[in-house]
């Protein structure tokens, strides 16, 4: 940038125009290419510890398991987009440390950045479970590699044992299932998916899956995984005694936000990266986007964190505009879909707050829309296999909130 | 030929490919299908997002 007059920064501040966004994962690479569509002129730099070039994670569980779709067909944007856009992509690159008072990011290989604007958009890691630590065999899914380690291992058909119950863990099972699979879905809440929805409707859900092959399992604990090293697979053993004997174990009991770099650059931190609503951590200058930022909630109160691909998308669309000089704040209601043996799920707000609801169709054949509301105020909707009614639905309360 | 070649259009939300050649059979969509010829009410197959949430993408067919 040039020098300016009397009016201009101070001196510290006038650094080039330069923002640096690290992580690869949609909130990143969302934030990247809504700074050049909004007309952002100053120098992106994209970085991430993953090989890849920017890909779409929903389709791991599904597509790519089931193998009907290859690695390269879920790339976010044609290899050559990111350089045509000036978009410097440094894929399998770690940030090593980030200087908020030098605003600088410092990464594995001592090559320093500095910014004006540095965008955290570290992601999230799958939870571990504290049985499987130190156990071979037992799969966890999150990035393309993982997938495709978990795809060979589905490929022979064995077998399979999936513990924990949420959306991830049920499309798992779904696809597991499809490749001919015989699938135990491990879950230690009394019903699947109990973050989401309410026993009402994850019971024609549990239906679904039962009528296709998939066991459910409900109140189960997981006390013990035993890998058999000569003849393969694992037996999962429950507190209640009961046991499961499968060639693939995957663990898929939620996510714990990356937030290591941010707690070491000294940012506040708790459970992920604090921001305001507009995404602004407690340093200048300095942004967290998608999985590990946790957020206000604008409608219900409180605090949460994101862990859906849309609500990430849409935080890196956000966050990069009010980077680009258009103050936008992160999404009010955000919302995620699932998709399980054909039948979409889809999801918004907070269903469990509710005190009262209103159905539309007939949950138990799978073809409902649900508003869920608190004292009068929709606090929630959920729909399946009713996209159009959905988002009717999600339009209506965001506009008697007066959100957007 | 004056006849226009086929487009695809990709669901920004999740990534669904909408392949005017291929149509989308699923829902009684037939081969050859325009976009402009999908009722707006049309939804991702996938995902559940809007019509309006595709856009055109240059791509090569596989």
């Amino acid at each position: 940038m040039s020098e300016r007059g009397s009016n201009a920064w101070p001196a510290r501040f006038a650094k080039p125009e330069h923002t640096v966004i690290v992580g690869t994962g949609i909130a990143g690479a969302t934030a990247a290419l809504t700074l050049r569509t909004e007309g952002y002129q100053g120098r992106i730099t994209l970085v991430g510890a993953e090989a890849e070039v920017p890909y779409r994670r929903p389709p791991l569980s599904k597509e790519v398991l089931r193998g009907t779709v290859k690695g390269e067909r879920i790339r976010l944007k044609p290899d050559t987009y990111w350089s045509e856009h000036a978009i410097e992509l440094r894929t399998g690159t770690t940030v090593a440390a980030v200087d908020t008072g030098a605003a600088s990011v410092t990464l594995a290989d001592g090559e320093v950045l500095g910014y004006r604007n540095l965008v955290l958009a570290t992601g999230s890691s799958p939870r571990e479970l504290p049985e499987a630590v130190g156990v071979p065999g037992v799969h966890y899914l999150r990035s393309l590699r993982s997938a495709t380690t978990l795809a060979a291992a589905l490929a022979g058909r064995g077998p399979v044992t999936v513990i924990g119950g949420g959306l991830v863990g049920l499309e798992i099972a779904a696809s597991a299932r499809a490749l001919g699979c015989a699938v135990s879905v491990l879950e230690a809440a009394d019903r699947p998916m109990s973050r989401v929805l309410p026993a009402w409707l994850a019971d024609p859900l549990s239906a679904l899956h039962w009528d296709r092959g998939v066991e459910i399992h409900t109140g189960v604990t997981v006390a013990r995984i035993e890998h058999h090293p000569r003849r393969g697979g694992c037996t999962v053993s429950a507190s209640n005694g009961r046991a499961w004997s499968a060639a693939t174990v995957v663990a898929a009991v939620g996510t714990v936000p990356d937030t290591g770099l941010a707690q070491a650059a000294g940012l506040l931190v708790a459970d992920g990266i604090v921001v305001d609503e507009y995404g602004r951590t407690s340093a200048s200058g300095v942004f967290a986007a998608g999985d590990a930022a946790n957020l206000p909630d604008m409608l219900h109160g409180g605090r949460r964190r994101g862990e859906h691909w849309n609500e990430a998308m849409e935080q890196g669309a956000a966050v990069a505009t009010t980077i680009a000089g258009v103050l936008t704040p992160y999404p009010r209601l955000p919302w995620s879909w699932s998709d399980q043996h054909g039948v979409t799920i889809q999801v918004c707000g907070r269903p469990d707050l509710a005190t009262e609801h209103e159905v539309h169709g007939d949950p138990e054949a799978r073809d409902a829309s649900v508003v869920f509301r608190r004292l009068g105020r929709v606090v929630g909707v959920v729909a399946m296999s009713r996209p159009a009614e959905f988002r009717a639905l999600r339009q209506l309360a965001l506009a008697a909130e007066g959100g957007r | 030929m004056s006849q226009e070649a086929y487009k695809v259009w990709e669901c920004q939300v999740c990534g669904f490919v909408y392949d005017e050649a291929q149509g989308w059979p699923d829902e009684d969509i037939a081969p050859g299908t325009r976009w402009d010829e999908i009722p707006d009410d049309w939804s991702c197959p996938d995902c559940g997002a809007a019509k309006a949430d595709f856009v055109m993408v240059e791509t090569s067919r596989v």
